[in-house]
């Protein structure tokens, strides 16, 4: 068997594929960004939710119940969120939750899982996703905006925060949510074009038979699970339909293939890379891997 | 004001974006890509990026320079060989449809368990007491089934999946004459007799990136020789023989023939 076959027909066709699929979401959520800047009035957020830390960052990990977001469009979204004056804790709560926790995913899920405990697995999934968000919205609390948003990205925020205001007329201020959301969406397209050539790379020319010597044990399957589903980058809207099929994969190894991939996957470690510094990144992905794992593991003991 | 140099690039990246995504809308190519759920998505995004490149370029000007004050616009020669190069070369470089690498690499589903979506087979409910059945039991479905002019049962890879799992769904095939397209595929494992090939089909959740291949096996009635991937039409007998302990999907003394691939290739 020959592992990796590359084939630029193949290659070609699999990335145009999700560039067709994922631009409409992508346009969708920076174009919400464009009006979010204009027309929300700044501090809005703060308003609604809890002030308590703690509680703040519960809220808005389930926030996606009711806005709901897929992951591709959720980055610029909370991009103006945070210059609206949302904590960068709830945002990141925010971002990580709601392809999760929303109401979509919660029908695929259970759609998906039909005859293998779908309602338990819905649960599960939405549960847990609920309780990473949470812990790493948590956790971002301790460090400084600087160390986990981009500098010239922390610039336009400050800028935008101050500049925009309800006193500039209607016309004016709708042209001026077009240009934002214009210039979002140039801006996250460049970091989805480079994830989604590096996924369909490995999408089409890894074989995936390599794989199945991996499902035999949870201490292998979950983390090989979580690698695939960072490999494959799927809609967390279909990505349970995927995982069902894996049937050989034991069912925390699905588990953690759901959790992990909506919140990290290639083409979002490059989308993440367009308002997060690096370092940041990097260490989100090596937190959310971890985590997961460890999570998932632990419910292996309980017999799933 | 006069529009800036910025302002034209993101102008002309939004058009071609626009105009690919409309391309693909009207000649109904995006249907070798995507599930049909998604088209309304592609063909309104089109539209909207296309306005937006107008948008940008007659109203956004009176405003201020494009790249200045809430952003930086990616205005960068990078970023726009990135924005428009990969896209304009995939669009004349993908074949739409996957190669027989591909296909391999991604792996083939002929058991109906390892199939996305896959329902298990609800059993038919039992009579009423004076022997009618209930208006929403599941009947027999031979009176449903498609069948061409020749009498031949129209029927798909998953169809046969699904009846080789079932002992109920298996009467529904079981040795009538069957036609079925789908894409030629050699087979090198379940090949006792040296003689069969696969006929795949490709599954589709949401776009070909997720797409799972679905195949059954074809015992020609003479030996053939196609290239892999054409696409064929292939009439004989469903049978279900007992191999390796489970009962498989096979079309016996099949006669295959060339066929021009469908508008639609995927099967939903």
């Amino acid at each position: 068997m020959n592992w990796f076959t590359f084939s630029l027909h193949d290659f070609s066709y699999a990335f145009l594929s999700v560039l067709l699929e994922g631009v409409p979401f992508i346009l969708f959520g920076t174009l919400l960004s464009g009006v979010i800047d204009q027309f929300l009035p700044a501090r809005v957020m703060t308003r609604f939710l809890p002030k308590n830390p703690f509680l703040g960052v519960c809220a808005a990990a389930g926030l996606g119940l009711v806005f709901p977001m897929c992951e591709c469009g959720i980055v610029p979204v909370i991009r103006r969120l945070i210059a609206k004056g949302l904590p960068l804790s709830n945002a990141v709560a925010y971002m990580l939750a709601a392809p999760i926790v929303n109401p979509i995913t919660a029908l695929s899920t259970y759609a998906a899982f039909r005859g293998q405990g779908a309602a338990e697995f819905t649960a599960l999934r939405l549960g847990l996703g609920f309780l990473v968000s949470a812990v790493v919205g948590l956790s971002v609390q301790n460090l400084s905006i600087g160390s986990v948003i981009k500098k010239d990205v922390l610039e336009s925020i400050v800028l935008t925060g101050a500049e925009s205001g309800g006193s500039a007329p209607m016309r004016r201020r709708w042209i001026a949510a077009m240009e934002s959301g214009v210039r979002d969406f140039l801006i996250v397209m460049v970091y989805f074009i480079l994830g989604v050539a590096v996924a369909s790379l490995f999408g089409t020319a890894v074989n995936r038979e390599i794989l199945l010597p991996l499902s035999t044990n949870n201490w292998i399957a979950v983390p090989s699970m979580m690698g695939l589903a960072a490999i494959l980058a799927l809609c967390s809207s279909s990505d349970a339909f995927i995982a069902a099929s894996l049937v050989t994969f034991p069912a925390v190894a699905k588990l953690a293939f759901l959790v992990f991939g909506p919140m990290m996957d290639l083409k979002l470690f490059f989308i993440y890379n367009a308002v997060f510094t690096r370092r940041f990144v990097v260490g989100l992905a090596i937190g959310l891997f971890v985590l997961v794992g460890l999570l998932c593991l632990r419910l292996s003991v309980i017999g799933l | 004001m006069k529009p800036s140099p910025a302002r034209f690039s993101a102008s002309g990246i939004l058009m071609i974006w626009g105009i690919v995504l409309l391309s693909f809308c009207v000649s109904g190519r995006i249907t070798a890509y995507l599930h049909p759920t998604f088209h309304p998505f592609a063909l309104i995004s089109g539209v909207v990026l296309v306005a937006l490149s107008a948008g940008i370029l007659f109203l956004g000007a009176d405003i201020a320079p494009f790249g200045c004050g809430g952003g930086v616009f990616p205005g960068g020669l990078f970023s726009i060989l990135v924005l428009t190069l990969p896209l304009l070369a995939a669009t004349f470089i993908s074949p739409s449809r996957y190669g027989a690498s591909a296909i391999e690499n991604r792996g083939i589903v002929d058991n109906i368990k390892d199939l996305p979506a896959f329902q298990k087979f609800v059993e038919p409910a039992l009579p009423n007491e004076d022997g009618s059945v209930s208006a929403d039991a599941p009947g027999d479905a031979v009176p449903f089934l498609k069948k061409n002019d020749e009498g031949y049962i129209k029927a798909e890879t998953v169809d046969l999946l699904y009846a080789a799992s079932q002992a109920a769904m298996r009467g529904d095939f079981e040795n009538k004459d069957v036609e079925l397209t789908g894409q030629f595929m050699p087979s090198r494992m379940g090949n006792p007799t040296g003689n069969r090939f696969r006929l795949i089909r490709l599954f589709v959740m949401c776009c070909a990136a997720d797409a799972q291949s679905v195949a059954v096996m074809v015992q020609p009635k003479s030996p053939t020789d196609f290239s892999e991937m054409i696409w064929v039409k292939v009439r004989g007998k469903a049978t279900f023989p007992l191999e390796g302990g489970k009962h498989v999907p096979l079309i016996t003394d099949a006669l295959v023939t060339e066929i021009d691939a469908p508008l639609d290739a995927f099967t939903y």
